[in-house]
C-alpha cells in the first residue's frame, strides 16, 4: 500500500515584507519624483518709495496693456518692441541710465508681462517696476 | 572532566533593518512635505527661453482663484514680507530664492503686489515657468 503524503503549505517570510514595502516606496517615489522646476531669475536689489522725481524724465518709459505696449510714448507691436528697445538702450553707457520703468495696467496678463520683462533683460535694460501705490521696485 | 559550554552568538536581527528604513523614510518624506504646496491649483505661463532653477527657501503662489500663498498656507499680501523676512532670515543674497507661481490668467493688480512684497523681503524671485514647446513645422 502507498501512503499518501501531505503537503506541505509554505508561507512567505514575514519578515521580508517590510522589505518589501520598503522598496515599493522608493520605486513609487522614484515615479512620482517631483519635476525639476523651470523659471527665469529676476534681483530685486531694494522697494522704496518714489520720493524724488530726479532723472524721470531720461529713463526709458514702458506701458503696458491688455492690448498695446508704449515704449517712450510710441505705440509698438510685440513683435518691434525688441528691436526699438535694443536701439534705445544702445545709446546708453551708464548703469543708471538703462533703467526702463515699466507701469502696467491692473488688467495686465501675466504672460505678457513676462515676455516684456525677458525683452527687457536680454537688451540690457535694468526693469524697474512703478506700481500705482507709487512705490518703486527695481529688477535687475 | 571539564565539558566545553557552547558558545551562544548574539546578532542583530537583519530583518530588522527594511522595517528601521521604513520608518526613517516615512519620516523624512513628512518632513519634506512641511514646504509642500501641490495642493493648491494653478497653471504656469509659457515662455520660450527658460532654465532649471535652484530650490527655494519659501513659494508663493498666486492660484487659479488669485489667493496668495506662502508655501502651501493662504496669506494675505499685507502680510506676505513679514513673513517672508522670517524665512529668509539672515540668508546671504544670492541664496534667498523665492519662488514666483503665478496662474497664468493672473493680472498685474495680483501679481504686482507680490513682487513688491518679495522685493522688501529682499528675496531673490524666481518665476516659474513652464518651457514653450515650439510649432511643429509641416
Amino acid at each position: 500500500m502507498k501512503l499518501k503524503r501531505g503537503k506541505l503549505l509554505v508561507d512567505p517570510p514575514a519578515s521580508a515584507s517590510s522589505d518589501i514595502a520598503f522598496i515599493l516606496i522608493i520605486f513609487f517615489l522614484v515615479c512620482a519624483a517631483v519635476q525639476p522646476e523651470t523659471g527665469i531669475a529676476q534681483v530685486l536689489p531694494k522697494t522704496e518709495e518714489k520720493t524724488k522725481k530726479q532723472d524721470q524724465s531720461k529713463n526709458i518709459e514702458v506701458s503696458i496693456t491688455p492690448n498695446s505696449i508704449v515704449l517712450n510714448g510710441s505705440p509698438l507691436k510685440l513683435s518691434e518692441f525688441p528691436l526699438k528697445l535694443t536701439a534705445a538702450l544702445s545709446k546708453m553707457t551708464r548703469d543708471e541710465d538703462r533703467i526702463v520703468t515699466v507701469k502696467s495696467a491692473p488688467n495686465t496678463p501675466y504672460p505678457l508681462w513676462i515676455k516684456i520683462s525677458q525683452v527687457i533683460e536680454q537688451a540690457g535694460g535694468i526693469l524697474t517696476l512703478e506700481l500705482e501705490s507709487d512705490r518703486v521696485i527695481n529688477v535687475e | 572532566m571539564k565539558l566545553p559550554r557552547k558558545k551562544l552568538t548574539a546578532s542583530v536581527p537583519s530583518f530588522a533593518m527594511g522595517d528601521i528604513g521604513f520608518l526613517l523614510l516615512i519620516f523624512f518624506v513628512i518632513l519634506a512635505r512641511a514646504q509642500d504646496d501641490s495642493h493648491v491649483r494653478w497653471e504656469p505661463a509659457k515662455l520660450k527661453k527658460v532654465e532649471m532653477v535652484a530650490s527655494p527657501l519659501a513659494s508663493v503662489t498666486i492660484d487659479t482663484g488669485f489667493k496668495n500663498y506662502l508655501d502651501g498656507k493662504e496669506i494675505s499680501t499685507d502680510a506676505l514680507p513679514a513673513a517672508l523676512s522670517k524665512i529668509l532670515g539672515d540668508t546671504p543674497s544670492g541664496k534667498r530664492y523665492v519662488f514666483l507661481k503665478v496662474h497664468k490668467e493672473a493680472k498685474a493688480v495680483h501679481f504686482e503686489p507680490i513682487i513688491a512684497a518679495i522685493s522688501e523681503a529682499g528675496g531673490d524671485l524666481v518665476h516659474i515657468l513652464e518651457p514653450e514647446q515650439p510649432i511643429p513645422s509641416r
